[in-house]
Formats: C-alpha cells, sequence, structure tokens
C-alpha cells in the first residue's frame, strides 16, 4: 500500500526541552492509525509539524509521495492535510454554516443556498445532520466534533488528524464517530488518531505508534499487542528510584471531599461524584490525563467553582458553604495550575505578591491592616525557599523568570501555617534539581509540620516518586487503587486510562 | 401633533441608527468604541466649515467622513498596534475631537459670514439610517466580510486558526465605523443648518447605550434607536403640557431612554450578547 | 516600544506646535501667556488653586475605583447631584451645623448615584461605562428640573438657587486676597494622602487594588471581588459627591444649571495621568487646573479655548501609550 505520511527524523526543542527526538512515522493511506503517548510525550507536537502549525528543526515531510515542507498551516491545508485540535476552533457565535466556512468561503458574496447544498452534501455522506443557521453554541460536544470533521472536509482535506476526538464525547457518540471515520476511509481518507483511550485504538486502528519523552518507542500493527502491552510501552519500565520512606502514622483526617459534582466550563460536569479523603500527614498524587476534573477538583476545594452537588469539608468541618477567604484564613494553600492567570500579579513587587491569598491570615493580617514587617519576612522567607533569584523585593514579579516565579509562588505556599496544600503541577518549569527540594519542602511540612498536600501532576514518575499513595482521575471520576497498590505503576497506569 | 411626532423620531432617531451601526461594526470587530461621540462631533465641524469655505456638498461631505475616520484609524493603532486600553483610547479621542473642533470652529468660522451651507436632503441621511441595520444583519451572514468580522470579534484566536487576521479585519471594520459616525455627523449639522460647540451632546453615548440594549444585533439595535429618538422628540412635543393637572418638567421626559437603559442593563442578569473577543487582541 | 513612544510624543507635540501656528500665535508666545495666565501672578495662583481643588477630589474618586478595575464616568452626576444636595440641605439648615450636613447629604447622594453602576456591574455583569454615562444623563436632567422648580430662587431669571449664606459656606483657610486657599483644597490633600496610606497598609485596599489588578488571580487569593466591584465603585461615587459639595459650600455658594463645566470628565484624564499612585493626582491635577485657568488668557491672545482640551486628550494617548498597554502586551 501507498503511504500517506512518511515523517523521518523530525526533531523539534523548545528552549531547554527536547519536545521530538528524531521521530519517524509512516501512515498507509486509507487507514486509521493511532499515535498514543504520556502528556508530555510529543503526540501533539508531532502531529503539529505535520500540520504545518510549528517547523521542525530538523526532519522531513512526505505526503502521499511527495517532499513537502510547510511554512504555515495554510500550506498543510492546500497539500490535502486537515487537523482537530484538542480545543476545538469552534466559535460559537457564529452560526454552523459560518464556522463551516470560515477561512474557506467560497467568496465574497456567499450565496448562501449553494453552500448549504455544499454543506448538506458533506453532511449526508458522513450521516451527519445540522441545522445550518443555529449558533454554533447550541452544539453538543458531539455535534461540534462533527462540524470540524465537515470542517476538514470542506477544505477538502485527504488526511485527517483528530487530537484526543473522543475527550469530550460519550461513550455512544464515541462509537458514531468512528462509525463516521470508517466511512471517511472506505472513500480514501486517511486518518491520525491522537488518543490516550486504549479501548478505542484496540477497536478502530489498523496501526499504532507510541511516543514517549519525545522518541518512537514502538509501531505495529494493533493486531499484534493488547492494550496492558500497550500500556507498559506507553510508560516504559523506567529505573526503579528511591521512593520517599511511607510515613509513619497517619494524622486527623483533612480534606473529605463526598459525591463531588462540578460543572465544567461548556456547561456539562467537569467532576461526576468525586470522593477522596486526605489526612494529616500524606501527600497524595493524583494521576490522570490532562481535563479529567482535577482542575475543578482543585476549584471547588478552594471554593471559587460552585459545587453542583456534594460536601467538602475541611479540618473536620463542613466547609461546603466557606467563601475562599474563610477556607485560606482556616490554613488551605494553594500552588494554582496557571500561574500568570490565578497566582501573581505580574506588574506588582514580589513583597505584595508574597501577601496574595494570604492578606487575611493572622499575623499578616493585624486587625483591619497589613504588618508590614511579617510581610517582608513572608516576602523574604518566600523567596528564600527555594532561591527565587529576583533583583530585590520591590521589583515587579514580571521581572522573574517562569521558574523563578514558580519558586516564589511554591514558597509563598508554605508560609504562615498552611495546614492542607493544594499543588497543581508544583514542579512546572523546575528543573530536577528544584523539583526534589520542592517535594522534600511538602513532604516535611507533612511529616512534621501535621499539614497534608494533594498534588496534582500529569507526570506519572514524578508523583510516583514523591507522593505516598496515588490515585487516579478519570472523566471526573476518583479512582483508588487497592491500598497495597497504591504506588503500584501499571495499576495507576490502567485506572487512568481506563484499561482493563 | 402626532405628525410632527413622527417627523421628529425620525430625524432624531436616524444620526443615532448610523451611529449606533458604526459602534456595531467596530464593537462585533472586537473593539469597544466609546469615541462614537468625538467622531461625530469632528464630522460636525468639519461637514460644516468645508461646507461653507468650498460650498460643494461633496467636498463637505468628504470632510466629514475623513475627519471621522481619522479618529477611528487612530483608535485602531492606539488599541490594536500600540495595546492601549480601548475605553482610555476612546476617552483620549473624545476630548480630542471636542477640543479640535471647538479650536477649527472658533478659528476659521466667520461669524459674520451669512450663508447657507450646502446639504443633502435630510431624507438621503434616513433612508440609509432606515436601511442600514437590514443591510448589515444581512451582510454579516451572506458576505465573507460579515463572516470574517463577526469571527474576530467571537474570539480572535480561534480565528486566527482559522486563517482569519483580526487585526486587519478590524482596521476596515474602523474604517466602516469612520465613515458612519461621519455620516450621523454630517446629518446632524445638515439638521441645525450650522456647527455649535459641542452639538452632538451625547449623542454618541446614546448610540452606544442603544447599541447594547439591542443586544449588538442589527435590527434591535436600530429599534432601540428608534425608542430613543422617540423619546427626544416627545420631550420636544410635551415641553411644558400638563398631564392630568400636574406640570411635568420636560426634563422628566429627556429622562426616560436613560433610565430605560439603566433597567435593561439591570434585568439582563449575567450572560450578556456581548461579542465574546471584546476587548481581546 | 520607547520608539513608539518617541514617535506618538513627538506626534503630540507637532500637533499642538501646528494648531498654535494655526491660531497666528508664535507658539512659544502662547505657552509663555499660558504660564503666565495659570502661574503669572498672586491672583493667577489663586485662580489655578480654586480650578484644582474639585479636579483634585474628582480625580481621586475615578483614581479609586480604576484602582479596583472599573472606569467610573459617572463621577460627572456624582458630582453634580452631591453639589445640589449639598446646597439644598444648606438652603434649610444654616450656619456650621449646615456645612456639616449639606457636606454628608452631598457624599451620601454621591454613593447614591454610584449605587446602581456598582450593583449592576458586580451582579448583572452591565459594563459600568454605560451605566455612569445614563446616570449622568438623569443627573443632569434631574438637578436642571429642580433648580430651574422647587429649588429655584425666585428673583432670578436664569435657574439657580438662591446664594448660602456667608456663615453656611466653607470658610477659606488663608486669605490675602486676590490669593485664598480653601478649606476644601485641604480636604481633598487630606483624603489623598489618607487613600494612599488606605491602599497601602489595609487588607481591604490590598484587595481592592489585586482585584484590579486581576481578577482572577484576586479570586484565587479569597478576595471577594464582586463586593468589591460594588463598594468601590459607591466609595468613588461618595467622593465625587464630596467634590460636588466641597465645591459648592467653598466656592459657587449656590447651585445653578450647568453647574459643572465638565470636571467629571476632565476628572478622567486627572486620574489616567496620575498613574498608579495616589500622590500622582496632585501634579495630575495641578496641570489640568493650570490648564484650564491658563486657556482663558490665551483666549484673549486669539486661541480658542479647545486647545486645552487637545493638549489633554493627547496627554492621556501619551501616557496610555507608556503605561496603560493592555495586560498581555509582553513584549
Amino acid at each position: 500500500m501507498s503511504l500517506a505520511v512518511r515523517l523521518r527524523g523530525i526533531s523539534k526543542r523548545f528552549g531547554a526541552v527536547r519536545a521530538l527526538e528524531s521521530v519517524d512515522l509512516d501512515v498507509e493511506a486509507g487507514t486509521l492509525h493511532a499515535l498514543v503517548g504520556e502528556n508530555g510525550a510529543g503526540k501533539t507536537t508531532l502531529m503539529r509539524v505535520l500540520y504545518g502549525a510549528i517547523q521542525p528543526d530538523a526532519g522531513s515531510i512526505e505526503v502521499e509521495g511527495r517532499a513537502r515542507r510547510f511554512r504555515s498551516s495554510r500550506e498543510a491545508i492546500e497539500a490535502g492535510i486537515g487537523m482537530v485540535s484538542q480545543h476545538y476552533s469552534i466559535l460559537p457565535q457564529l452560526t454552523c454554516l459560518q464556522n463551516l466556512m470560515l477561512g474557506a468561503e467560497p467568496g465574497a458574496w456567499i450565496a448562501e443556498g449553494a453552500a448549504v447544498a455544499r454543506a448538506e452534501e458533506l453532511a449526508a455522506r458522513m450521516g451527519f445532520r445540522f441545522d445550518w443557521h443555529a449558533d454554533a453554541s447550541t452544539l453538543s460536544p458531539a455535534g461540534a466534533q462533527k462540524l470540524e470533521i465537515l470542517k476538514l472536509l470542506w477544505r477538502s482535506a485527504r488526511i485527517l488528524i483528530l487530537d484526543e476526538p473522543t475527550a469530550m464525547l460519550s461513550p455512544a457518540d464515541s462509537d458514531a464517530l468512528f462509525e463516521s471515520l470508517a466511512q471517511l476511509r472506505s472513500e480514501g481518507a486517511t486518518v491520525i488518531l491522537v488518543t490516550h483511550r486504549l479501548p478505542e485504538v484496540m477497536d478502530h486502528a489498523e496501526r499504532v505508534t507510541v511516543l514517549r519523552g519525545g522518541r518512537r518507542v514502538a509501531s505495529m500493527p494493533v493486531a499484534d499487542t493488547d492494550a496492558r502491552g500497550l500500556a507498559e510501552l506507553i510508560v516504559g519500565h523506567t529505573l526503579e528510584r528511591a521512593s520517599a520512606e511511607p510515613p509513619g502514622s497517619l494524622g486527623e483526617e483533612l480534606l473529605a471531599v463526598q459525591g463531588l459534582v462540578v460543572a465544567g466550563y461548556r456547561g456539562d460536569d467537569a467532576v461526576r461524584g468525586a470522593d477522596l479523603a486526605v489526612r494529616a500527614g500524606e501527600i497524595v498524587g493524583i494521576a490522570g490525563v490532562d481535563g479529567s476534573g482535577q482542575r475543578e477538583l482543585f476549584q471547588a476545594v478552594l471554593g471559587v467553582a460552585r459545587a453542583k452537588a456534594g460536601v467538602v469539608r475541611l479540618f473536620g468541618e463542613d466547609a461546603s458553604k466557606w467563601p475562599p477567604s474563610r477556607r485560606l484564613e482556616a490554613g488551605l494553600r494553594l500552588i494554582p495550575e496557571d500561574r500568570h492567570e490565578e497566582g501573581v500579579i505580574d506588574e506588582w513587587p514580589l513583597l505584595e505578591n508574597a501577601a496574595l491569598g494570604l492578606q487575611r491570615v493572622p499575623p499578616l493580617r493585624r486587625g483591619g491592616g497589613l504588618d508590614p514587617g511579617v510581610q517582608r519576612d513572608v516576602a523574604e522567607r518566600a523567596a528564600r525557599a527555594f532561591d527565587t533569584k529576583h533583583g530585590g523585593l520591590r521589583l515587579p514579579m514580571a521581572s522573574l523568570s517562569g521558574g523563578n516565579q514558580q519558586r516564589f509562588v511554591a514558597g509563598r505556599a508554605l508560609q504562615l501555617g498552611p495546614r492542607l496544600l493544594l499543588a497543581f503541577q508544583p514542579a512546572r518549569g523546575l528543573d530536577i534539581e528544584a523539583t526534589r527540594r520542592v517535594y522534600d519542602a511538602i513532604r516535611t511540612l507533612c511529616r512534621e509540620g501535621g499539614a497534608a498536600a494533594l498534588v496534582v501532576s500529569f507526570d506519572l514518575d514524578e508523583l510516583l516518586e514523591h507522593c505516598d499513595r496515588l490515585v487516579a482521575m478519570r472523566s471526573g471520576r476518583i479512582f483508588e487503587p487497592p491500598p497495597e497498590r497504591a504506588k503500584d505503576r501499571a495499576e495507576i497506569g490502567r485506572l487512568m486510562v481506563g484499561a482493563a | 401633533m402626532l405628525w410632527v411626532l413622527l417627523v421628529g423620531t425620525v430625524t432624531l432617531a436616524s444620526p443615532l441608527i448610523l451611529a449606533a451601526m458604526g459602534g456595531y461594526v467596530s464593537e462585533r470587530g472586537g473593539i469597544v468604541n466609546i469615541a462614537l461621540e468625538g467622531k461625530m462631533l469632528a464630522a460636525c465641524a468639519a461637514t460644516s466649515l468645508v461646507g461653507f469655505a468650498t460650498g460643494s456638498v461633496l467636498w463637505s461631505l468628504a470632510a466629514g467622513i475623513a475627519s471621522a475616520t481619522a479618529l477611528a484609524w487612530s483608535h485602531w493603532l492606539l488599541t490594536q498596534k500600540f495595546r492601549v486600553d480601548a475605553v482610555v483610547s476612546g476617552m483620549a479621542l473624545n476630548a480630542l475631537a471636542f477640543g479640535a473642533t471647538n479650536f477649527f470652529d472658533k478659528r476659521f468660522t466667520d461669524p459674520t459670514h451669512i450663508g447657507e451651507m450646502p446639504r443633502l436632503p435630510l431624507g438621503a441621511y434616513q433612508a440609509l439610517a432606515f436601511a442600514l441595520p437590514l443591510l448589515l444583519a444581512y451582510g454579516v451572514r451572506r458576505t465573507r466580510a460579515g463572516v470574517r468580522l463577526m469571527a474576530s470579534g467571537s474570539d480572535p484566536d480561534k480565528a486566527r486558526q482559522m486563517g482569519v487576521e483580526p487585526v486587519a479585519v478590524r482596521f476596515w471594520a474602523q474604517t466602516v465605523t469612520g465613515l458612519l459616525c461621519g455620516l450621523a455627523g454630517a446629518m446632524i449639522v445638515t439638521n441645525a443648518g450650522r456647527f455649535v460647540d459641542n452639538m452632538t451632546a451625547g449623542r454618541g453615548f446614546i448610540a452606544l447605550a442603544a447599541l447594547i440594549l439591542g443586544g449588538w444585533r442589527p435590527v434591535q439595535v436600530g429599534l432601540a434607536c428608534l425608542f430613543f429618538g422617540f423619546a427626544e422628540a416627545l420631550q420636544l412635543v410635551l415641553q411644558g403640557t400638563d398631564l392630568m393637572g400636574a406640570k411635568i418638567p420636560s426634563e422628566a421626559w429627556s429622562s426616560l431612554p436613560y433610565l430605560a437603559t439603566i433597567v435593561a442593563l439591570a434585568g439582563f442578569a449575567g450572560k450578556s450578547r456581548a461579542p465574546a473577543g471584546l476587548g481581546k487582541v | 516600544m520607547r520608539l513608539r513612544v518617541a514617535l506618538v510624543s513627538v506626534a503630540a507635540l507637532l500637533l499642538v506646535v501646528g494648531a498654535l501656528v494655526l491660531s497666528g500665535v508664535p507658539p512659544t508666545e502662547a505657552l509663555a501667556e499660558l504660564a503666565r495666565g495659570a502661574f503669572g501672578s498672586k491672583s493667577a495662583w489663586a485662580g489655578t488653586l480654586r480650578e484644582t481643588t474639585p479636579l483634585l477630589l474628582a480625580g481621586l474618586a475615578v483614581f479609586l475605583a480604576l484602582r479596583a478595575g472599573l472606569f467610573n464616568i459617572g463621577v460627572e452626576g456624582q458630582l453634580v447631584v452631591g453639589a445640589m444636595a449639598s446646597v439644598a440641605v444648606c438652603l434649610a439648615v444654616p450656619g456650621a451645623a449646615g456645612v456639616v450636613l449639606g457636606t454628608l447629604a452631598g457624599v451620601a447622594a454621591g454613593a447614591l448615584w454610584a449605587l446602581p453602576a456598582g450593583l449592576i456591574k458586580a451582579y448583572r455583569n452591565g459594563h459600568e461605562v454605560i451605566t455612569t454615562i445614563m446616570l449622568n444623563g438623569v443627573a443632569n436632567f434631574l438637578s436642571t428640573a429642580l433648580v430651574a422648580g422647587p429649588l429655584k430662587d425666585p428673583s432670578q431669571q436664569s435657574p439657580t438657587t438662591r446664594l448660602l449664606d456667608a456663615s453656611t459656606r466653607i470658610p477659606d483657610l488663608y486669605s490675602a486676597p486676590p490669593f485664598r486657599v480653601n478649606l476644601g483644597l485641604v480636604a481633598g490633600l487630606v483624603l489623598i494622602a489618607a487613600t494612599a496610606w488606605w491602599l497601602r497598609r489595609t487588607v481591604a485596599g490590598f484587595e481592592l487594588r489585586a482585584t484590579g489588578a486581576n481578577l482572577r488571580a484576586a479570586e484565587f487569593a479569597g478576595v471577594p471581588v464582586r463586593r468589591v466591584m460594588l463598594w468601590s465603585m459607591v466609595a468613588s461615587g461618595a467622593i465625587g459627591g464630596l467634590a460636588g459639595a466641597l465645591q459648592a459650600l467653598a466656592y459657587e455658594g449656590r447651585f445653578y444649571a450647568g453647574f459643572s463645566p465638565g470636571y467629571g470628565f476632565d476628572s478622567l484624564g486627572v486620574a489616567i495621568l496620575a498613574g498608579a499612585s495616589p500622590f500622582g493626582l496632585l501634579p495630575s491635577a495641578l496641570a489640568f487646573g493650570a490648564l484650564a485657568k491658563g486657556s482663558t488668557s490665551i483666549q484673549i491672545l486669539g486661541v480658542p479655548k479647545g486647545l486645552s482640551y487637545v493638549i489633554l486628550g493627547l496627554l492621556i494617548v501619551v501616557f496610555a501609550v507608556v503605561r496603560y498597554r493592555r495586560e498581555g502586551a509582553r513584549d
């Protein structure tokens, strides 16, 4: 069979990070080829290279037998490649028809009748139905996904890249999607499926390529492997690392989440009945792929997202109705996911940023005022905790590099008597040494300070190395492994991806 | 009296519609525009001054449109290229227009000169004003430019992903805003006969309120403008009349559209129909 | 970046010089006259300070809201209702008691006038720029109606209230005519210093600034952002009302139709020019006061007073390009 896509030796670095290292990929025309790997394995980067959105540092691209060098997505689209990203590019305020055409309108004047006719024809081919004049905001996630695929067809794409297309779909909608993909392939289209869901790969793909740490570790017909084998390839047989000594006896329950339901930004529920308990002295890691509900869980525990149902108990009390300020005063601390949007104020000096989130915590708050002495003290300690390199506490946060900002934010979370630390990727942007120091400090806090920590990371190895026990989060639910397997890589990996 | 009311409503609403449609194009493209007032005022002065100086309708109208467009382009430059906050930029341009119109009027108008400013018939403006909401409602759906305008104001990042360049789209949007505000100003001065200091008297802000009240939808915005025009006409007609024996000050009638706007905003409850990408680059 | 600032500054300067040349007045002479009119004599100084007083307080009102991330364009209306309420009370209650009650009434009226805008912003997400502009309109009509009706001095042709008794006025602190410094100016200075302290040293001030600087980060830091937005708008209105009350009770001594020649709008420029610190309001209000006073002098030379607004607009543009770049502009 002929190759639709042939990539050779694709390499790409972002700063110091090697995102891709000499990756090869062969995709046969008319097949469904799955690309799997952990978060950060390089799947999306590789696909963005093929789509022309990223220029590789090295390597060659052949599409349908012709050597190509794409300088932009526009050129890739002209070569017949289309990509649906994980975060849809549907504009909710436009109609379905307008979304379909945007960027590839038939002319300056849009003959609506002709446009609808062509849209109907494309939809009919796929067995889709659309109300073309309805706002795209009325689309369900499945409808949006279908429209994205039609957008590719509208642009006459022959090679379709779908990045985690089922992430927001129900099982029934996923099945329907794969039926339409089969229909497309029968008409000669090629599909590259980026996914973390192994059952999908087993059921629908012809070949699978596994990436890990920016390298291709395997590529084979799906018939030659099974979900368990793939899971092992994805996670890898990494070296056994020295694991932290287990905690002695655990103390009281500091956090208990029961039956928590939280709405996601699209209106569907992101957390769907989560249960979790964290006790003094332990570090609990939440493993899971991005978008499994970790974000909304944290926000509900902090109180900035409203829980639709369920209970959040903090420090032995029902805190469901507490505003965030009261939770922070009681000793909750946060290392937020999006430091820039949620954690710091760029134009403020470090001195002021040090008080952010602690402003109501005594002794920083004295009466209705901020104690300048304590504030300076907090700022100095926050900066010293992980050796934040800065030119003075009066300089704005924006003058620091991202890594140093992260050190400062992590250091701040340890100030003024934390009792429960919520850390969302606390080591983001930090090197190995700094990562270890951050976790060591968290461990000291938990072991000696009687506090507890709940950590989210997309790096399973990081969690296995530093946490006392792990739980997995998938589709808004929390899955706890049996206690004796709380740090079993294979077990956690299975819970994360939902493989049997 | 009913006839007077009707004619008054149409005449007073027309410049509001023209300006509000200018605001519509700007904000649908994603740029907040509180400088409709300044653009209209600049157009009033330029139309009047050049009209008296040249005696040509064409030149006077061109000058009015050019002055408003120059301000619109400044707004584009400041907000899109220099990334100045659109409200600050709008404020500055309003002040600039207020000062510059006063300056040019005082400097170049000969108070002893008696003559007629050449004018287009008001009906031309009125016809355009009443056709425009329908044209725009149709145009944003049925033209490439319209779809890309909506996309730029809805989510510039996603629009960019689809190969649309929002900053460029917005340049043309601002040009249209300038053109329409220019026509609005020209109509006001045509109706009045000559330029008077600050003669727009807040109409640009009323147009903006109509834009919000109409939920950024052209026909509804046009209707909101009609409502404001009607309230203004009513005030002129009812000035000093009695209502059931009590003398209602005309100001009570004048306040009506303002109060209605506040009540409408209070009732909106969270979800607004504003372009989602308003203010995003 | 620097290049842009330079370009904008040069363009602005050229515009002003060009305008002066157009007026047939040598630019240097015009600017000298402007300075003379504002600072050239004791009476010039007195006039400049008089113009500065309401701008100082109204500027502080805008400034406070701006720190919370809100554009209070309604200071004009808040100032007008504040002035009217204070005069109405003082007409009924003469003497020192009237001054105190009248000032409080002005503060309350201003706060009340900002309340709908605050509520709609915080709980209905309705843009404060529109609501405050509408409230300005209503304030304008209401005050015009009242001063032409119930509050009108029957002995006067024009719509104005009676002149307040001298004992019901805020006294000059220092008076050596033509030079005078009114207590109102001092009140403005004290309030600015107090606000600066409050913003820097109190939890509430900290939370207000956090809300304005990064709404989401503030929310994650436990700041009740909606309540902060509501109360900063109300506080801003109260200060605006105070500005009107002091202007009425210190300088004007009465309320009349067209009481404010646009103090509320000038104060927007004052606050934007002031930058991040309340103390920036001092030079900024003085500059606007001087511009207002000086422009009357150059009018005699034949330069229309509109020039001062041109300068104002250009100043805002130049400063905005330097300072008010939107978030995300990190190049």
